[in-house]
């Protein structure tokens, strides 16, 4: 297992952060996981990944099916401290165009509309 | 029946002409073939049977035969010659006589067993095991010999007919009218797993037994219950009891038996909290035998061996059901490859040429060439993850996408319809990355690219990544795509690599990287540099994902 998640939750909204490698299997399942049980609790959601070092492809499926899942569910997720590399893979795979990415973990909650920011 | 010796010296196994002598000492025991006489038995080594014991004499005894008769003759023994427990001079010997020769405990003769009329369990034994239960063994080690025969007789057994015969074993053992076993399920509910009465026949209801005491007996720690109704005043809701007239119940559970690897294991305080798989259970009724006499010696050792010639009989299955799983995976993987191998198509004005280096795993990666009336066509893709799955998946997006561009099917079409696919089957969170590119004979070429890494287009030595892309394809039901063109010329050259070439990893975790695959490219003039660039780069660190490399020369 190369993936801990912190959960902290500011003004109802969850901040998830990421540590180590997103892949397929173990860690996939448990991120998976994590972001199904955090919007059990508030359909407002910041996924921190900044200290993510790799996100293989089978990763990167399981965040674009949380992620589009939640969507329709009515959840909101806002994707922040991508490193460059997942900005390149996003951009690869024209992701980029459907998450939504901010720079910083305010802005995030900004647009979520929290007071915190 | 004929006798079949097991070990011993044998001759002519079965054959009838020649009566045998069973030999059992201690545990040991052997056949031997009267195929002479006289037959001596004695102390000294050049006798037909050696008993070496000092209870025996040198000279003990003779088998002769007269008259087609067979007699034993004592030579003057010191501790004498026995048939049945009984001394003799000179004995005319009968089947299934016990001959003892000075030993009284040890070690005896049978005389040319009857084995057409032992028992069934005796019989059973004899032939898988040949082991000879004697006629006064206690019912405790009969239970013994038969559960370690069966144990044997599970590297071949079924679970089904292993449980049956020891249901037969313990209503002969407790003398009970019926017998049951119930197995829990993957939920854990017990399920009727066979059923049997005293007359060995198969019992398929189970409604007339007391549910409540095999209830009681799977929550009790102890080894075994016995409720002998008669003696017992509460029988409130035991409708069972009351109903069928049932007078005695005896509840087996059936426990894993414990690893006895660690320390834990042999502690006591963890012996009753072993895992119940199931529960034995007999009854009887009122009008019939009591059996809440039984030896609870027996009871507990049925308990115990019972509970572990299941969990063998169960591991004997699962492996076996492994190994044809294990077999029909690798007729699919064979499957698989056949259908991943490519047949590189022959055309005037292009060459193709394609590799793949497989990590330790079965990948998702696949490449396929077509020719078709719209030009030469290949395809690259890369299914998420690895593994069975990826491995499915990439042989129907293949499939699919073969037939399509035989079809003729316009490249955007084709990706379209295969998100639509996987989309709409909700595979969930599975993918593939790929490219399609389509040249024509007037180097024309179209190509549309579906997350996957983006081609390399080396014209003179210059390398160009076109920034065209489009999302994978099956992760977004919506999805639109979109293809680009590109007019190549004599000597241009297309270059499609799967992620595993770029991510491809050093010692020091750093990636093969663009800037890397872009260099050698621009030099190089052969697909083969590009691998050799990629080793030299890894060094001695194994691959973790498969490495695809097609290039596509356009000749003019």
């Amino acid at each position: 297992m190369n993936l801990k998640i912190d959960k902290r939750v500011v003004d109802g909204v969850a901040i998830m952060s990421c540590h180590g490698r997103i892949m397929f299997g173990e860690e996939a399942t448990v991120l998976r996981d994590s972001l199904k049980d955090a919007l059990k609790t508030t359909p407002r959601l910041v996924l921190n990944l900044s200290d993510v070092t790799y996100i293989d492809s089978g990763g990167l499926g399981t965040l674009v099916g949380v992620y589009s899942s939640a969507r329709a569910a009515g959840a909101d997720i806002k994707l922040t401290g991508l490193g460059q590399r997942l900005r390149d893979v996003l951009q690869i795979t024209k992701l980029a165009t459907v998450f939504q990415v901010f720079d910083t973990e305010q802005e995030a909650l900004a647009a979520l509309g929290s007071g915190a920011a | 029946m004929a006798f079949q010796p097991i070990t011993g010296p044998v001759s002519s196994p079965g054959s009838g002409i020649f009566p045998t002598l069973v030999f059992v000492q201690g545990n040991d025991q052997r056949t031997i073939n009267l195929d002479h006489t006289p037959f001596t038995v004695g102390r000294k080594v050049d006798k037909d049977l050696v008993i070496a014991d000092p209870r025996v004499s040198r000279d003990h005894a003779l088998i002769t035969s007269e008259d087609g008769q067979f007699c034993v003759v004592d030579q003057g023994s010191k501790h004498g010659t026995f048939v049945n427990g009984e001394r003799v001079q000179r004995k005319t010997l009968e089947r299934n006589d016990r001959v003892e020769f000075g030993v009284r405990d040890v070690s005896y003769v049978i005389f040319h067993p009857h084995h057409a009329s032992s028992n069934t369990a005796r019989e059973f034994l004899s032939q898988i095991s040949g082991i000879q239960i004697s006629t006064d063994a206690t019912d405790l080690e009969k239970l013994t010999l038969f559960l370690e025969a069966a144990r044997k007789l599970n590297t071949t057994g079924v679970l089904d007919e292993i449980l049956v015969t020891l249901l037969d074993a313990t209503l002969k053992l407790t003398r009970a009218e019926r017998g049951y076993v119930f197995m829990r399920d993957e939920e854990g509910k017990l399920r009727l797993a066979a059923g049997r009465n005293s007359k060995d026949e198969p019992l398929l209801d189970d409604t007339t037994i007391s549910h409540s005491i095999l209830d009681e007996a799977l929550k009790s720690n102890s080894e075994f219950v016995i409720t002998d109704t008669s003696q017992s005043l509460d029988l409130a809701g035991r409708h069972s009891i009351v109903a069928y007239d049932l007078r005695t119940v005896i509840c087996i559970p059936l426990r894993k038996p414990q690893v006895q690897a660690t320390r834990e294991a042999q502690a006591p305080a963890t012996e009753n909290s072993a895992e119940v798989m199931g529960a034995l259970y007999v009854d009887s009724r009122f009008a019939s035998r009591d059996i809440s006499s039984v030896s609870n010696d027996i009871l507990r050792a049925i308990a115990t061996e019972a509970a572990s010639l299941i969990e063998n009989a169960r591991l004997v299955q699962a492996e076996e059901a492994s190994r044809r799983y294990q077999q029909e995976l690798s007729i699919a993987a064979s499957i698989q490859q056949r259908l991943m191998a490519v047949t590189i198509p022959e055309v005037p004005f292009a060459t193709l040429k394609g590799r793949n280096l497989s990590c330790k795993e079965i990948g998702g990666d696949f490449f396929d060439a077509v020719n078709t009336d719209e030009g030469l066509a290949v395809v690259l893709a890369d299914v998420s993850g690895k593994g069975v799955s990826a491995a499915l998946l990439a042989s129907t997006l293949q499939g699919m996408i073969y037939s399509q561009l035989t079809a003729g099917m316009p490249l955007i079409e084709i990706v379209t319809a295969a998100n639509r696919f996987f989309t709409h089957k909700h595979i969930g969170e599975k993918y593939a990355t790929l490219i399609i590119a389509r040249i024509r004979r007037d180097g024309e070429l179209e190509y549309v690219n579906c997350g996957h890494v983006p081609p390399l287009l080396v014209c003179n030595h210059e390398v160009m990544r076109p920034p065209h892309g489009n999302l994978p394809v099956g992760l977004l039901a919506d999805a639109t795509y979109e293809s680009d063109h590109v007019s190549l010329h004599a000597g241009d050259r297309l270059i499609l690599v799967t992620d595993g070439v770029t991510e491809a990893e050093n010692a020091r975790g750093d990636f093969f990287e663009d800037s890397r695959l872009e260099t050698v490219a621009a030099k190089s003039s052969s697909l083969e540099d590009i691998f050799t660039a990629v080793a030299n780069f890894c060094g001695g660190t194994p691959l973790s994902d498969d490495c695809t490399v097609v290039e596509l020369v356009y000749s003019g």
